[in-house]
């Protein structure tokens, strides 16, 4: 890699053979900003991600982000911690229990739960879930990782 | 009969209420939404079991950067395009600029059901259970593949459930594989 990629993550990862289970990752925090929410990249095809007026008349106090973006979060803290590993034969899976809503703050949160051996390192699993600024859960799920195999 | 509010009665939610906006940006905003309300159907309708569907996408570095900037990650590895130096190889654990892990599974969606009728609005992604097999090079163009596997209603609920494959179109290797959940109206 070249000198310049100040502010990447660690190359292999914070989580090296080593790490035990329990181990708490520190996660991400993010705002649900209206205006990321009603990018084009979502399509803008479903205002209940951004027009509160179309919310409110669905049912929605506000505006509900699209669940790729709580993924992107949960997955951006994986490659924090796993580096390079979460690129390779790794796997995801995120189950969206409740709407995250504009204004919202989420955190991610991760604990590793398992770690199984494997060729000359280890196939961590670690629960994955975002939560609000009142703890309420949003996105629960689980991540499989190689690390030193 | 007139009736009124409770004083202490919650703001009716108004088209600028999250954002500042002027009067014709309201407008355009009203009708555009009348748009999509008149001409939508619902996804539950537009899909049936054993229907397969495969796109091609180019990830180009503008794509990635809007990806990326839209959920405000910042990890340079994506990085194929930049402000000043425009177009460039960038550099990540495996040589040049990477695809962000679930980039692709973002745009499954535009290939679960027939892209050139109008998208049932108010349908809802509720699961995904994703493989990242191999790292996706910024500038590669993938075959994303979908094939409806179950459509069942929980809770009174109606879902769609797709598997999904992503492959290299000029080389074939295997990137991602996905099964997911749609909620439908």
């Amino acid at each position: 890699m070249k000198q310049s990629s100040f502010g990447a993550p660690n190359v292999q990862g914070l989580i090296t053979a080593e790490t035990p289970v329990g181990f708490e990752l520190i996660g991400v925090k993010k705002k649900a900003a209206i205006q990321l929410m009603g990018s084009r990249l979502w399509g803008r095809f479903n205002p209940n991600h951004w027009d509160p007026v179309y919310a409110a008349e669905t049912g929605l106090k506000a505006p509900i982000q699209t669940g790729e973006m709580s993924s992107a979060y949960l997955a951006e803290m994986c490659v924090n911690y796993f580096g390079r590993n979460f690129f390779c034969n790794a796997r995801v899976v995120c189950k969206y229990v409740a709407s995250t809503f504009a204004n919202e703050v989420i955190t991610t949160h991760g604990v590793v739960r398992e770690k199984t051996p494997k060729g000359n390192g280890f196939r961590f699993k670690v629960e994955i879930w975002a939560d609000n600024e009142h703890k309420e859960m949003k996105t629960v799920g689980w991540v499989e990782v190689d690390v030193g195999v | 009969m007139k009736t009124t509010k409770p004083e202490n009665a919650p703001l009716e939610p108004t088209t600028d209420s999250l954002r500042p906006m002027t009067e014709i940006q309201i407008q355009q905003t009203r009708e555009f939404v009348r748009g999509l309300n008149s001409v939508s159907q619902t996804y539950w309708d537009m899909v049936t079991v054993g229907d397969e569907l495969s796109r091609d996408l180019h990830i180009t570095p503008e794509l990635v950067i809007l990806y990326a900037d839209s959920v405000e990650d910042y990890n340079p590895w994506y990085e194929g395009w930049l402000m000043n130096t425009w177009n460039m190889e960038g550099s990540s654990p495996f040589g040049g600029a990477i695809v962000p892990p679930l980039l692709v599974s973002h745009f499954v969606l535009s290939v679960q059901f027939d892209h050139t009728k109008p998208f049932a609005i108010g349908s809802i992604h509720t699961f995904h259970d994703s493989e990242i097999i191999a790292p996706i090079p910024v500038g590669a163009t993938v075959r994303i593949h979908t094939k409806a596997v179950d459509k069942f209603i929980r809770r009174e609920r109606r879902y769609v459930r797709h598997e999904v494959t992503v492959t290299d179109v000029a080389t074939g290797k295997p990137y991602f594989k996905e099964l997911r959940d749609i909620m439908s109206l």
